[in-house]
């Protein structure tokens, strides 16, 4: 797979310090599971992290707490047990499929307009983000919008054009506030991609301004 | 002395710990292939200090703090066996344990897409070790950066990498638009990247 879109760097620094809200941090992991290029950039924005740890000051650690943490060695398994691996579905990488456990065939689509599909997907209830699958029909234009906020969309099947260029499987758009394009799907096939929204008041007045033209609403 | 010559460490003043820190990947290995609990002991004397302060900062109070630091503790003796085939600089992946507890019991959200793509990269391939050593200078060199760095940009990457903070929260914090943050960000990527090691 060949990617020609990444992530912003303040993004991936972002994702490598550990302060992305989780839909975010979901997205950017799917973009890494199809990035070896990232993956290797995220490795180095960690030792910055590393860095910084070895400047970090230091405290009084309590006289006990390496006896207790010797102690605590013996009744430990000798390995970290491994998370159960979750099944994962044709197209669909690891970090995504926790939130896609019936893969992409069992998304439960809302149609949102005649070439328009979005379906949300579960995140902590304490997240600030939202996460959710927007499906595009072959050839279909999405109303020119802007952002309200900072959005990240990766695209996991078909492709779209827009004034940034080719979009397609692995690709990542990550777009600020005030940026304007009007991305239109390419032919032969729908596009459908992950999407990292921030909180639920932006993301509906975005919502609402992107399905108006659609809705009529 | 033939000794000094062979240790060519560049003299950093004050800053004293970057011996122990080639000696820390080597504590880690000897963690992971002996199961070695003097190593660990070592590494705990090393790192637990520096955990803990970072830990109380965050707003842990001293029990949590002290807590979080046995845990960070516990899984690199859990999980050096991952280390020892991902390798790289031993601070950076005590700092990414943290860094995980720290979203799953601070942010109290999930770190599995963490998880997920370290799986993903240590089937992926395997740094020899000429990219350990390069891994440990590259933590030197990076301090020595963070050391130069313009003061407004070194406060963004301290709120973010010490302090937990969101852009969007650091931009709250300073006053400043969110736009100004990210682009501090970016100054500090562009000056810290040629430190960072090889472009992919």
């Amino acid at each position: 797979m060949t990617v020609a879109h990444h992530p912003q760097p303040e993004t991936l620094m972002a994702y490598a310090a550990g302060t992305l809200d989780q839909a975010y941090t979901v997205v950017i992991a799917t973009h890494l599971a199809m990035c070896g290029a990232c993956r290797g950039e995220v490795a180095h924005l960690e030792d910055v992290g590393g860095a910084i740890l070895e400047k970090e000051a230091e405290a009084k650690i309590g006289a006990d707490a390496l006896d207790r943490l010797l102690s605590a060695l013996d009744g430990s398994p000798e390995e970290e047990p491994r998370p159960a691996p979750i099944k994962r579905h044709e197209g669909v990488p690891s970090p995504l499929a926790p939130y896609l456990k019936g893969g992409l065939e069992s998304i439960e689509w809302k149609r949102k307009g005649p070439k328009a599909w979005l379906a949300e997907l579960e995140v902590p209830a304490n997240s600030h983000s939202r996460l959710v699958l927007l499906k595009v029909g072959a050839g279909a234009a999405m109303p020119e919008h802007g952002h309200g906020g900072h959005e990240l969309t990766l695209i996991l099947s078909g492709a779209y054009n827009d004034r940034f260029g080719r979009f397609a499987a692995g690709d990542l758009a990550d777009h600020d506030d005030d940026v304007d394009h009007q991305p239109i799907a390419e032919e032969g096939e729908d596009c459908i991609c992950l999407v990292a929204l921030d909180a639920p008041l932006a993301f509906k007045s975005r919502l609402m301004r992107v399905l108006q033209p659609l809705t009529g609403l | 002395m033939y000794a000094a010559s062979m240790n060519e460490a560049p003299d950093r003043g004050s800053t004293p710990v970057q011996a122990p820190q080639a000696d820390a990947s080597a504590l880690l290995l000897r963690v992971a292939e002996h199961r070695d609990k003097q190593a660990l002991s070592a590494l705990f004397t090393l790192f637990a200090p520096k955990l803990k302060s970072m830990m109380l900062r965050l707003g842990a109070n001293e029990a949590l703090a002290d807590d979080l630091v046995q845990e960070t503790m516990l899984t690199v003796w859990r999980k050096s066996h991952l280390y020892a085939r991902r390798k790289g600089a031993a601070s950076t992946w005590i700092y990414t344990i943290a860094r995980n507890l720290r979203i799953d019991h601070v942010r109290r959200l999930s770190s599995r897409p963490y998880a997920d793509v370290e799986a993903i990269e240590i089937e992926s391939d395997a740094p020899s070790s000429q990219q350990i050593i390069e891994t440990n200078e590259t933590v030197s060199r990076v301090k020595a950066a963070l050391a130069i760095l313009p003061k407004e940009q070194m406060e963004i990457l301290s709120l973010s990498y010490e302090h937990d903070l969101s852009q969007t929260e650091i931009a709250e914090k300073l006053g400043l638009p969110l736009g100004t943050v990210k682009s501090r960000m970016r100054l500090a990527y562009e000056k810290l990247r040629p430190v960072l090691g090889d472009l992919q």
